[in-house]
């Protein structure tokens, strides 16, 4: 089911006609775009820019970083447009630049001494963020909570974070997870165990 | 979270993570379920990954918000999205003016029916004004021309047609209200003149006679006039 509006061939063959009409549309769409439509080109980033937000936030965990990911992953896909040789499927392709781009802009940040944890005004934000008729109590435990889940799919090494991200915040199947990451079905299951287990150590670290 | 550092591991980590996230087929998911029934380890694992799974996901909907529409979700729609956007593209006008319509509160409503009735009401009148106005005119010309038409029967013919080209008076004076249409009239007759007995133009001695009497300035200072005194205000 998710193969159809990701692009990817399921393995076990149960995709509609539908679903493969719009799989080819994805790639109609690049063909388009690289034939000179202008608006082709926005038609890919209207339908995946969400959803490559959504992987950004996972890997970067604050939201002006994915969103400048998110613009650098479509200017990066559009500069290489013509190097798109459909081979893999344009979901594929955009995932992987995306997660490319997150790799980048971190190893940037530890070079410049940033992180990506929280400070005083994020944790305001994320007070606000949360609906005002929640007991100020429960407000902070759920604050907190986000934060040490945040810091500790942040602290996780980029190889596993990747899965981690794409599985839970995008819920990716593994089959698809493999196809952008070009990696063999049981190496995804084995890393999401592994980034499970060290999630779970982390957030008794945290605390929670 | 209990720490579970310490449990030993299953060798079924793979199917643990598979079944976790439901992807197992059926017949895998019941062994799972039952291999799950006789080891810890793999129970207290699945206990403590569904927790982690919910703190995650519990983080997403947080930040993203509720809203957000993950993959599986967005698959229910299946609808290619190509015609959908060109579909949109054509009723881009209509959608347009129908969302307005939905957004905008009643009063807002209200008024622009209103200001769409009264501009229909203006061109309307406009309209009927336009061919009114028309009608008038046609009408007005119809009358001139029938009158015309029967002063022309009313009027007897002209003896000659040289004559009334030359507009000789005897002929204009007779016939004045004719002359109009048929002839020229007699003022314009007069000032045009043949060819041959048109007034030849002044010659240079003339015109420079002219000039000279039409001349108000003298070309000396001597000449002026002395309107003020050379002398200083005393």
């Amino acid at each position: 089911m998710l193969g159809a509006i990701f692009g990817f061939s399921l393995a076990n063959g149960s995709e509609t006609e539908n679903q493969l009409e719009t799989v080819t549309n994805d790639e109609q769409m690049v063909e388009r775009a690289l034939s000179g439509d202008p608006e082709a080109f926005g038609e890919i980033v209207r339908r995946w820019e969400r959803r490559i937000f959504a992987l950004a936030f996972g890997m970067l965990g604050r939201e002006e970083d994915a969103r400048d990911a998110t613009q650098e992953t479509f200017l990066a896909a559009f500069r290489n447009l013509r190097g798109f040789r459909g081979e893999a499927k344009v979901s594929s392709w955009l995932h992987r630049i995306a997660v490319n781009q997150c790799i980048t802009r971190q190893r940037r940040a530890k070079v410049r001494g940033e992180t990506a944890l929280e400070d005083e005004a994020e944790k305001n934000a994320a007070v606000f963020a949360l609906p005002m008729d929640i007991s100020p109590a429960r407000t902070a435990e759920k604050v907190e909570r986000s934060i040490a889940v945040r810091r500790a799919v942040g602290s996780l090494p980029p190889d596993l974070r990747q899965v981690v991200v794409m599985k839970e915040f995008e819920e990716l199947t593994f089959q698809q997870i493999s196809d952008v990451l070009e990696l063999p079905l049981s190496t995804v299951k084995s890393r999401l165990y592994t980034a499970l287990r060290q999630l779970q150590l982390r957030l008794q670290k945290f605390g929670k | 979270m209990r720490n579970t550092n310490e449990r030993p591991i299953c060798h079924r980590a793979e199917d643990l993570v598979t079944y976790l996230y439901s992807e197992a087929s059926e017949a895998d998911t019941k062994d799972f379920a039952a291999h799950l029934q006789h080891c810890d380890a793999c129970r207290s694992e699945f206990g403590v990954f569904q927790q982690v799974h919910e703190s995650i996901v519990g983080w997403r909907n947080e930040a993203l918000g509720q809203g957000f529409i993950p993959a599986t979700v967005a698959v229910e729609t299946k609808v290619d999205s190509t015609h959908l956007v060109q579909h949109q593209r054509k009723l881009s006008a209509v959608a347009a003016v129908r969302e307005f319509f939905n957004v905008s509160p009643l009063w807002l409503r209200l008024a622009t029916g209103f200001a769409l009735l009264l501009l229909c009401m203006l061109g309307v009148l406009v309209i009927s004004n336009s061919l009114k106005q028309r009608h008038r005119q046609e009408q007005f010309e119809a009358a001139v021309k029938e009158q015309v038409e029967q002063r022309i029967a009313q009027t007897p013919r002209p003896q000659a047609a040289p004559e009334s080209i030359q507009g000789t008076n005897s002929a204009t004076q007779n016939n004045s209200s004719t002359a109009v249409v048929i002839n020229r009239p007699p003022a314009f007759a007069s000032h045009v003149q043949p060819r041959s007995t048109r007034q030849r133009g002044l010659s240079r001695q003339e015109r420079e006679q002219l000039a000279k009497d039409l001349q108000l300035i003298p070309r000396d200072e001597d000449e002026l006039p002395l309107a003020l005194s050379d002398e200083p205000n005393q």
